[in-house]
């Protein structure tokens, strides 16, 4: 597949391969994907806004420019702000490939990081020598605008021109909790939402705060993705019943939200409101309980989305889309095209 | 010239409704821009009575660190909502801060060239900044904020969106060009949000406060009586009035929940 380079989150010519339940191929223009919908279909997007994680700055004790990538935190909570884990890199920006980045400095607990106006303390390693907690001083209202101000959206180096938060938050963006954009929430705009209303299919979303997709480091990008905490509103339990009663579809936009519904699921079955930490990894042999289809963006085999794929999927369909995908030239990453899957019928 | 303290040019919403019951303010997320001077500063101190959780935007550091100080549990945030550069860093702070937005008051207004002059005696930079602040800037922070706004309303708390209009919108007030014609154009955007967004459930609502005693009214009208002009405070009290009015009644809110809770399966 080509690498999408340009910020632009619903292009005229962005492209829809759809595999349904039959396990049949067939591609569309992805402005047609309503058109896939029935009566009484439930959407489940992750309305998660994205947070300007990225952080340059200094590590205090070496005088070593880092930047520092914001990779998770243990709620939701507005006033939770101040617990960080995050990634860091050693000096250089987006421009290089993370492959290639340097390795920060050691870092130990008690460390303090000078993130622009943000002043963080390293609270210790978890499992890698670049993953650590930190703890941001300041009050919650301090930290928010220190990220706020100072913050980035965290980029790679396949998009060259710098990211601005316009760019990286979908238009259904409400709490700033995800640290890379839900991006295949990007599909999505009001008028589609009215569409799919006229289509007599229904909406929800869930809030996820979609991790970091890679890290750049093999070692570390096994570990992912990290928890993620998310909270399924009271609105979107009751659509998933409604939609359940009916004989409708639940069709997740974007992996955050298959595996916030899942994992909210994991009980009995019912989706359950309320905040949770999903920390379940979907994969091959995962019976999904809620899920029936997923519009999501192309991923390469072998990240964690190509795997929460084979929940829905055979490894030969699966195999066989993503032939489709490279020998029709369809784009991968963020900014790029879309797959619209129906999980097999069992 | 005088104008009307008692006009309302708008109401999409709200009609009919009664608030019933407690008030619907009351643990409501709202944000204000203008907020650390006057109509601004009274709704902030008027939504914080009733129990809403307010955040506050101001271009003064200083300004906002006082508001902030004085106004127990209100947010403030520095930022200016005529600058494209500060409406995402301003939305990140409005709904990271308050974990989400139920009510926005587009608060914040520029008078356009003060003293006020007729059109064509007015320079292009005064008309283009009155329009930036009255109208791009409402423009950019609702549309960066209609995600949250419709989660609220998916949710069932409700979602509006207030405008702060003007008369002078609608009567042509010799000097008051650039501001009037700035004010028209976010009455009509106010309508046409209203009519897009009615089946997402946020509400739109476009009110003239009438003529009060503030320093905006204060540097247009040098010479004006302020004995008779209304106080903010009360016209903030019949704002508040008017988005409680269009907010679903907390009784509403509950009983959603409950239907929710008897179905089984939902915890809270």
């Amino acid at each position: 597949m080509i690498a999408a380079a340009a910020a632009v989150q619903r292009p005229p010519d962005a492209r829809l391969l759809v595999v349904d339940a039959r396990r049949r191929i067939g591609h569309a223009p992805r402005a047609a994907f309503v058109e896939f919908l029935r009566r009484g279909d439930l959407v489940v997007a992750n309305d998660a806004a994205t947070l300007p994680a990225s952080l340059r700055g200094v590590h205090a004790a070496t005088g070593a420019r880092v930047e520092v990538r914001l990779a998770g935190r243990p709620s939701l909570g507005p006033e939770d702000v101040g617990r960080f884990s995050a990634v860091v890199f050693g000096e250089g920006d987006f421009r290089t490939r993370t492959e290639d980045r340097p390795a920060p400095p050691p870092l130990a607990a008690g460390d303090q990081l000078i993130l622009g106006p943000l002043h963080a303390t390293v609270g210790g390693l978890l499992a890698h020598p670049r993953l650590v907690s930190l703890l941001f001083s300041g009050t919650p209202d301090e930290v928010w605008a220190g990220l706020a101000q100072h913050g980035r959206p965290i980029q790679y180096a396949h998009v060259p021109a710098p990211l601005a938060l316009w760019d990286v938050w979908t238009r259904i963006a409400g709490p700033p909790v995800a640290f890379e954009p839900p991006s295949a929430g990007f599909a999505l705009d009001w008028r589609t939402l009215a569409a799919m209303r006229g289509r007599g299919a229904e909406f929800a979303t869930v809030t996820h705060a979609a991790g970091i997709s890679s890290t750049g480091d093999e070692e570390l990008d096994r570990l992912l993705p990290f928890d993620e905490p998310y909270v399924i509103p009271e609105a979107t339990a009751l659509a998933v019943r409604r939609a359940r009663a009916r004989g409708g579809r639940v069709v997740a936009v974007g992996t955050s939200v298959v595996r916030a519904l899942e994992h909210a699921a994991a009980g009995d079955g019912q989706v359950r409101a309320g905040e949770g930490l999903a920390t379940q990894l979907i994969g091959a042999g995962v019976r999904l309980r809620v899920v029936d289809a997923i519009l999501s963006g192309t991923h390469e085999p072998g990240t964690s989305h190509y795997e929460l794929l084979r929940a829905f999927l055979d490894d030969a369909t699966l195999r066989r889309a993503s032939a489709e995908l490279d020998a029709r030239g369809y784009r991968t990453h963020e900014f790029g095209d879309s797959v619209l899957i129906e999980r097999v019928r069992r | 010239m005088t104008i009307p303290s008692d006009s309302t040019l708008h109401d999409s919403a709200g009609r009919g409704r009664e608030t019933g019951g407690a008030d619907p303010l009351k643990g409501a997320r709202v944000a204000v821009t203008g907020g650390t001077s006057g109509l601004g500063l009274a709704l902030v101190r008027e939504l914080l009575g009733r129990g809403a959780r307010v955040a506050f935007v101001a271009r003064t550091r200083e300004r906002v660190g006082r508001v902030a100080r004085d106004e127990r549990g209100a947010h403030g945030i520095v930022g200016d909502v005529s600058s494209k550069d500060d409406i995402y860093p301003v939305a990140v702070q409005v709904v990271g801060e308050l974990g989400g937005l139920d009510v926005l008051i587009n608060n914040a207004s520029d008078l356009g060239p003060v003293p006020l002059q007729m059109l064509s005696d007015t320079e292009c930079e005064d008309f283009e900044r009155a329009f930036s602040t009255n109208v791009t800037g409402p423009f950019r922070l609702t549309k960066a904020l209609m995600g949250a706004l419709a989660a609220s309303a998916r949710e069932g708390r409700g979602a509006v969106v207030l405008n702060i209009t003007s008369d002078a919108a609608v009567n042509p007030y010799p000097g008051w060009g650039a501001y009037g014609a700035s004010k028209a154009a976010l009455h009509q955007l106010s309508r046409i949000w209203g009519e897009e967004h009615a089946a997402d459930g946020v509400r739109f609502l476009s009110l003239d406060p009438g003529d009060m005693d503030t320093p905006m009214h204060a540097a247009a009208v040098p010479d004006a009586d302020p004995t008779t002009l209304k106080r903010p405070e009360d016209a903030a009290v019949e704002l508040a009035d008017a988005i409680a009015r269009a907010l679903p009644s907390r009784a509403a809110r509950g009983a959603s929940r409950a239907t929710v809770s008897e179905l089984g399966g939902v915890t809270r």
